[in-house]
């Protein structure tokens, strides 16, 4: 559909953020319960593999696959999140990480899949870009109902006093399994569409720095409402892109206006720096990271940031 | 005194719990009559906050039986409990803050809107995808019905905690009247509250009642206490120490042995 | 045979116990999870590696460089990435350090490149035979060096007023504070102590191993997690303990049951204790909701 407009550098970059933002999503939803999950690399890994076995081994179609890796990874969340139900904190993002290294090993051991081979000749889908936006345009439209809905508000009332929330009815339980299947399903579609673009997946695609990186993404962008994870996630995947260009913008800065003592020095130092190869690309990155932290911690959008934008709801007849 | 006053909405049978080797409630036996306003008074320390613990089950208790109208309660989750038709408030104030006041009595209402999660998810979120569910609606409807009888509806949109202290304490009231209890647990309701607050949460606490729900009161507020309770039971150090109406109390030289040396007025 | 398994466990185990007991200390006294830590282990093997090739230093040396660079790396640490950042976001100083982990690993792989460097060797290699066992010179150095540490930090906690008020301060950080305990001084003992000790722990590592690379810090990072987990969250003594239990663990799985089960022991390990004993295995204090 887009295949004229975008070059396929382009195309993969797009492509890789909105995989991100999927990604972003899946923590963000325990996370409105108050669970803090390290592990949802593990559960994008289970989706890949899963979905991978369905079109490789047997031949079934991508969207076939899509749906069945993201069950079964669902089905593998809430025997995930039945256990995680008893700890909290700093225990829960620790439970997180061993099934995350647990399925790693996993990946490396099964020889059916190809183990520490990696899982090779995934089919190629054509239609991932598309795939994959349509699927963020729907998290979109299911987080705002969420967030305006009954079940929303109660798994808000969970992560702010679970104690209280229990006491007012709501069956803790209940919401917290749904809500870390329900992340678990979305990191298990953000794993199918990744190993179907990759066409290559093995445990070094799903290690545990994935996993950090989802929760920075939603931190990042705030975890307050809805657009946070999506905001931080897209900023981070394209922050990289961004400095890699930083540099054709100097190249664009009139001559005249650095041909002279102290400025030419300062543009040949700063042409000098931004060459960005690799690691410098990643200190700033790393640099950008603390700053963000420092300034905002609460992530860059928080319902404060939305409020000048609140008039478009309340015109839609929500007392 | 309430004309149903033979039937009994809670019974305590010996409930006991322990915190090590302290007892916060030994033996506890209490009858709460249906449609009493029943105070539970006693020193700090005595065990009220652990009896409603145990009530609504935020605790276990170690040994002893709870009777809600003439069932027995057996299943532990506090959300089960509130299903039944038990609800309370809180000493220290566990509003959700984030939320608006609004938000929180809707919540409190979740309960009755939705009973079963598929049913919650389906019609909030997937079975229209415009507009609002029907429940929602219900649910808001009801939620500022409550608001308007406890006279906070002007602060709907405001957050729970930019509220004023008086005004949390009436927020936790319409939060637990929102889950349509038979059975209510106030603790401490007028904790903070200044003589006028005080004075109109005397008349709330009995037009609750005169809807036709059991209140159990665990105050410090001797005035209001004595005011409007139809029976009172004294704790001391988890055991029951004397049982009766205001006047009864007042005079029993049990009660005022145990008061002694705290500055309270009986 | 099992014998020699269990030194090299106890090799293994003793490197893990050094970065743990940092771990430890660290979150016991602001209940953070320092992810850097991991590369602070990397900054002090690569300064001893500089220090060792362009400056000649010998191994005393090099331990001295490495721990004088890691305790600057850890006031650095406090003043750039952990006292700027607000405590009412919990996971924000999570993430600042992560910040600081990518800022750390991609300088090192600036200096050194993304390969793995040969440390050279700097201590004689003697091998000694105890009837089946067989220790190097190299072996006894380094677990020396880390036990005479465990021993100097252990009298360090005990028995001075900082280690008092660095257990106090993990202990409760309000009732540290309303004791006049300096709870600022204290995060800022704590890291450089913590810093220093991964930093010699890194320079052991590089030696025992004669190979570093700039991506050794995250393997580290989360076998210390798992071992600050077994000894119990801000248990020193713990820490040291259940660092060797690990590497032993380690070992004699890698040897018996084959090295890719290695990884799933530990982890499985790790979430029975997480689910049955969240105190650790000698925990008797709960820090609950951390």
């Amino acid at each position: 559909m887009l295949d004229g407009l975008l070059d396929g550098y382009t195309r993969s970059i797009l492509i890789f953020t909105g995989i991100h933002i999927i990604a972003a999503y899946s923590f963000y939803v325990p996370f409105k319960t108050g669970q803090v999950s390290l592990g949802q690399a593990g559960f994008m890994a289970v989706g890949a593999y899963a979905a991978g076995i369905l079109t490789v081994k047997f031949g079934l179609p991508f969207p076939v696959g899509l749906l069945v890796g993201g069950l079964v990874t669902a089905v593998i969340g809430v025997c995930v999140g039945f256990p995680a139900l008893r700890i909290k904190g700093i225990y829960l993002l620790l439970l997180t990480l061993a099934f995350a290294e647990i399925v790693q090993v996993v990946i490396l051991t099964w020889e059916y899949t190809g183990g520490a081979q990696g899982f090779q000749g995934i089919p190629f889908n054509k239609y991932t870009l598309e795939y994959v936006y349509v699927i963020v345009v729907l998290l979109i439209i299911f987080f705002a109902r969420l967030e305006r809905s009954s079940l929303g508000r109660a798994m808000d009332s969970i992560h702010e006093d679970e104690a209280a929330a229990e006491v007012m009815g709501i069956d803790v339980v209940r919401v917290k399994l749904l809500a870390f299947g329900l992340g678990a399903f979305i990191a298990g579609l953000a794993g199918v569409l990744f190993a179907h673009h990759t066409t290559y997946v093995d445990q070094v695609s799903f290690s545990i720095l994935l996993g950090i990186e989802i929760l920075m993404f939603a931190v990042v962008g705030g975890c307050t409402t809805y657009w946070g994870p999506a905001v931080g996630a897209a900023v981070l995947t394209l922050l990289p892109e961004l400095l890699r260009t930083l540099r054709d913008f100097l190249e664009l800065v009139p001559l005249s206006w650095t041909d002279f003592f102290p400025m030419n020095r300062i543009y040949d130092f700063m042409y000098e720096f931004l060459d960005f190869e690799n690691e410098k690309r990643l200190i700033v990155y790393g640099v950008i990271l603390i700053l963000m932290m420092i300034v905002r911690p609460q992530g860059l959008i928080t319902r404060d940031t939305l409020r000048p934008l609140q008039f478009l709801q309340q015109r839609t007849g929500h007392v | 005194m309430s004309e149903a006053g033979n039937s009994i909405s809670l019974r305590a049978d010996k409930l006991t719990k322990r915190f090590g080797g302290f007892y916060a409630l030994k033996d506890f036996d209490m009858d709460v009559a249906k449609g009493d306003i029943h105070a539970v008074i006693g020193p700090n320390g005595a065990g009220k906050t652990t009896f409603f613990n145990l009530v609504t089950g935020m605790l276990p208790a170690d040994s002893g039986r709870i009777t809600f109208e003439d069932e027995a309660i057996d299943d532990p989750r506090p959300s089960r409990r509130t299903m039944r038709g038990i609800a309370r408030t809180f000493q220290n104030i566990r509003l959700f803050g984030q939320m608006t006041v609004l938000e929180n009595v809707m919540l409190g209402r979740h309960c009755r809107a939705y009973l079963s999660l598929w049913k919650a998810l389906r019609n909030t979120v997937l079975h229209r995808p415009l507009g609002e569910a029907e429940e929602e609606r219900e649910m808001r409807g009801h939620a500022l019905e409550i608001l308007d009888f406890l006279g906070l509806s002007d602060e709907r949109h405001a957050k729970a905690t930019d509220l004023s202290h008086g005004k949390q304490r009436k927020l936790e009231l319409a939060r637990a009247l929102a889950t349509d209890p038979r059975l209510l647990l106030l603790d401490e309701p007028a904790a903070g509250m200044n003589p006028h607050e005080t004075e109109e949460l005397d008349d709330v606490i009995c037009s609750v009642r005169d809807r036709g729900i059991t209140i159990i009161l665990v105050e410090h507020d001797m005035n209001l206490v004595m005011g409007i309770s139809d029976r009172v039971t004294v704790l001391n150090f988890g055991t029951k120490i004397a049982e009766g109406a205001p006047k009864e109390i007042q005079d029993d030289p049990t009660v005022i042995e145990a008061y002694l040396g705290e500055d309270v007025s009986l | 045979m099992i014998y020699q398994q269990l030194i090299n466990g106890l090799m293994l185990g003793a490197s893990y116990s050094l970065v743990a007991i940092g771990y430890t200390l660290i979150f016991g006294v602001l209940g953070l999870l320092y992810f850097a830590h991991g590369e602070v282990f990397m900054v002090g093997a690569f300064v001893g590696l500089y220090l060792v090739i362009h400056a000649g230093a010998n191994i005393y040396m090099a331990l001295l460089g490495a721990t004088i660079a890691t305790a600057c790396l850890g006031v650095f640490a406090v003043f750039a990435a952990v006292r700027p950042v607000s405590k009412d976001y919990p996971l924000a100083p999570l993430i600042s350090t992560i910040g600081l982990t990518i800022v750390l690993q991609n300088i090192a792989t600036y200096i050194f490149g993304g390969q793995t460097v040969a440390f050279p060797e700097t201590i004689e290699s003697i091998l000694f035979h105890f009837g089946p066992v067989t220790i190097s010179s190299v072996q006894i150095f380094t677990l020396a060096v880390a036990i005479v540490l465990m021993v100097l930090l252990w009298l360090f906690i005990e028995n001075t007023k900082m280690g008092r008020a660095i257990r106090a301060t993990a202990e409760n950080h309000e009732t540290a504070a309303l004791l006049g305990v300096n709870v600022n001084r204290v995060v800022l003992v704590t890291f450089i102590l913590a810093s220093a000790i991964a930093g010699i722990a890194g320079v052991l590592d590089g030696v025992k191993n004669s190979a570093i690379s700039p991506f050794m810090g995250l393997q580290v990072a989360i076998k210390g997690l798992v071992v600050m987990l077994l000894g119990g969250l801000g248990n020193v003594r713990g820490a040291m303990v259940a660092g060797i239990l690990l590497g032993m663990i380690e070992i004699l799985t890698a040897a018996y049951l084959g090295s890719s089960m290695r990884d799933f022991f530990t982890f499985a390990i790790l979430i029975l204790i997480l689910l049955y004993r969240p105190t650790g295995l000698f925990g008797t204090r709960t820090i609950e909701e951390r």
